[in-house]
């Protein structure tokens, strides 16, 4: 199984410039409109290799967080209204289909 | 050989456009004319009007004329035209894509003309925002006309292709494309030959038209404040009342305020009513405006889908003939922090970004790469666990919008209930958390599953998406390999069979066959070749029905001496015609202030 940098002939560690400009440069040899199914895998390449960044800064992101993160108390309470009214609606709406 | 061009089939007006030696160009009609107002009609002898001719006759007969079908698209809505002066029955009915043929097809002609050369294959565009079968509409409408369809493609796409940055720094553009009937947003990135689409949404049914009607009802406000009564409810007195108001847009575009004349709206006892009064831009504006906002807010969807913020973007560029209205331009610049570009042609950039495409498509040396996204989620109804317990009749998306295509993209889905032996996918296509709120697109059911706990059979829903907008859906049981499938785009009523599109063909040829000249250009039989004078007749023909009776016999008797004059082609008759007429039209017209 080729990994997203393979296919995109990228090393491990290539900028998101270079990630890019190698996506483009795969569009050109195959257009969608003609390697519909080599293009849907460049495409997934290129959006791996693309949440591989993200993924790693989300990891950054982990370490540095503190431990004890403190909930909005007002924002949980928007929250829980926001969902009781839906289901609310949604029962209300049920009922209405049922009969 | 035959041609390959690009097609705006747009609700208000349509353009046709090629690629010719690498230059790209809009081709026009026999009366000069770019666009071809995409009206449709039956003068009063059963002949086809398509294009001016029909648009000239649309307020005096609206009984015989369509216009602004591409609201329609995708529906089984009938448009019934009275075809024949007289006879039994002398209507007839018709589907919106059966109208739509009409226009392509004369489209199809006006090229032909044009290049002196067969044109078989088209690139038309398409509202990002359309649906499925509003797409499938739009292609069926190609093929009866005579077409191969090589590619439905989205307008603002077609407008950023057009937009010839080229340079190899990528930019970010958001394309505001406001037509006479939908508008869309898209946020695209240009890079070199690279044009790619990020995020799109839109409103299908918001656009000029949906503006004229607002002012057509506050015209009959105006006229019921002054008269104590309501305007006449016939369709004659409304399509009058629209008409008016289309132009005083127009006219309040680049003028504070627009006068009115419409004489004899109606009467009391033997008294005529007429309608004078004058509205101003700012009266225009806050009719307009909460439409407007909504668009705002389709635009901050589309930058977030995106992800990015008005700051990161590089461009604005307005397409659609309804971002000539000055508020547009503010608001979209109040709400962007940034001018929109200028020197973009609003009307012929969609036509011209088509062409390009369909010269990319068979092969001519354009150095163009189009990355595009699907407007709508696509996804199946399903059950998911809440704290009230399970709820069936959940959307689940499978492939989100925005999504790249051609794509393709799986799920697994668990029976619900112990022993359960079948289970329906239906498919859905939409934004909507609730199923059935969203567009059905098909369904089909996988029978006869071995009994088995609940939970315990797991399905794969597979969908692939294609670049013409075809969805496919697979389905596999696990560890079964049973499967199912489904083209969903072979359901619907747009689709037709082989006889029935021949059936459809056939009949389009008669409508055009019967009368050439009277189509294509959209022109009349003793249609001056000179665009001053036709532009001439046409708001004397306009002005007719406004007039006091005894001016209204003058203009008609001048109208009827050039068309003689015209038929016998005495150059010099018509000349001296053309300048009576002239300053008859300066005297009686109402000027803009």
């Amino acid at each position: 199984m080729t990994s997203p940098y393979e296919l995109l002939g990228l090393s491990a560690n290539a900028s998101p410039a270079e990630i890019k400009a190698a996506y483009h440069a795969k569009l050109k040899e195959f257009p969608a409109h003609r390697h519909p199914e080599q293009f849907k895998a460049i495409r997934a390449a290129y959006d791996a290799a693309r949440q591989g960044e993200s993924a790693a800064a989300d990891e950054f992101f982990f370490l540095v967080r503190p431990l004890e993160a403190t909930l909005d108390p007002e924002m949980l309470q928007q929250l829980r209204q926001r969902l009781t009214a839906q289901l609310a609606v949604s029962l209300e709406e049920m009922i209405r289909e049922t009969f | 050989m035959s041609r390959a061009v690009g097609i705006d089939l747009g609700t208000t007006n349509s353009e046709v456009a090629i690629v010719e030696d690498g230059q790209v160009r809009v081709l026009p009609g026999e009366d000069g004319e770019l666009m071809l107002p995409s009206c449709v009609g039956f003068d009063d002898q059963g002949q086809l009007l398509v294009g001016r001719a029909a648009l000239r006759q649309a307020a005096a007969a609206p009984d015989r004329t369509v216009r602004s079908i591409k609201r329609w698209m995708g529906t089984d809505h009938k448009t019934i035209l009275r075809s024949e002066g007289s006879g039994s029955d002398p209507t007839r009915d018709f589907l919106p894509h059966e109208i739509s043929a009409m226009i392509l097809r004369a489209l199809k002609q006006r090229a032909e003309t044009a290049l002196a050369e067969a044109v078989t294959q088209a690139v038309i565009t398409v509202p990002a925002y359309f649906t499925n079968a509003q797409r499938q509409a739009t292609k069926t409408a190609g093929e009866i006309a005579g077409l191969e369809v090589l590619q439905i493609l989205n307008e603002p796409t077609a407008a950023a292709l057009a937009y010839d940055l080229r340079s190899e720094e990528t930019e970010r553009v958001l394309v505001y494309d406001l037509g006479g009937g939908t508008f869309d947003v898209s946020v695209v990135e240009m890079t070199g030959s690279v044009t790619e689409v990020l995020a799109s949404h839109g409103n299908n049914q918001l656009g000029g038209d949906d503006f004229d009607r607002r002012l057509q009802l506050h015209l009959a406000e105006r006229f019921r404040q002054t008269h104590g009564m309501a305007v006449p409810d016939d369709p004659v007195t409304q399509a009058r009342l629209l008409r008016a108001a289309e132009q005083i847009k127009v006219t309040l575009s680049t003028h504070a305020f627009a006068p009115v004349r419409e004489a004899f709206l109606g009467s009391k006892g033997k008294t005529a009513l007429h309608l004078e009064t004058e509205i101003a831009r700012t009266d225009f504006e806050a009719l307009i405006r909460p439409l407007l906002t909504e668009t705002l807010e389709a635009i901050d969807r589309a930058l977030s889908d995106a992800k990015l913020q008005a700051e990161d973007l590089d461009r604005i560029i307005l397409v659609g003939g309804s971002t000539r209205i000055p508020l547009v331009q503010q608001m979209v610049q109040d709400h962007l922090g940034q001018a929109p570009v200028e020197g973009v042609q609003p009307d012929l950039s969609v036509a011209l970004g088509a062409a390009l495409q369909a010269g990319v498509l068979v092969g001519e040396e354009i150095d163009a790469i189009l990355v595009d996204v699907i407007p709508h989620s696509l996804g199946i109804s399903a059950a998911v666990d809440t704290p009230m317990g399970v709820m069936p009749g959940y959307f689940s998306v499978i492939i989100p919008r925005n999504s790249v295509v051609p794509v393709s993209r799986s799920e697994v889905y668990a029976t619900l209930s112990p022993n359960q032996a079948v289970v329906e996918i239906e498919i859905f296509q939409g934004e909507n958390e609730v199923a059935e709120e969203n567009v059905p697109l098909g369904s089909y059911r996988i029978e006869g599953l071995p009994p088995a706990p609940a939970g315990s059979i797991q399905i794969e829903v597979h969908f692939d998406f294609d670049l013409n907008g075809i969805l496919t859906v697979t389905t596999t049981e696990k560890g079964k390999g049973k499967q199912g499938k489904l083209m969903v785009n072979h359901a619907g009523i747009q689709r037709l069979s082989s006889s029935e599109l021949q059936q459809a063909r056939a009949n389009l040829d008669a409508l055009f066959t019967s009368d050439e000249t009277k189509t294509g250009s959209g022109v009349r039989v003793s249609q001056p070749a000179d665009a001053e004078l036709a532009d001439l007749i046409e708001r004397a023909q306009q002005l007719l029905s406004s007039l006091a009776d005894q001016q209204a016999e003058e203009l008609q008797e001048l109208l009827d001496s050039l068309e003689h004059a015209l038929a016998a082609a005495e150059t010099a008759t018509v000349s001296e015609l053309q300048e009576e007429l002239s300053d008859f039209l300066y005297y009686a017209a109402p000027h803009a202030t």
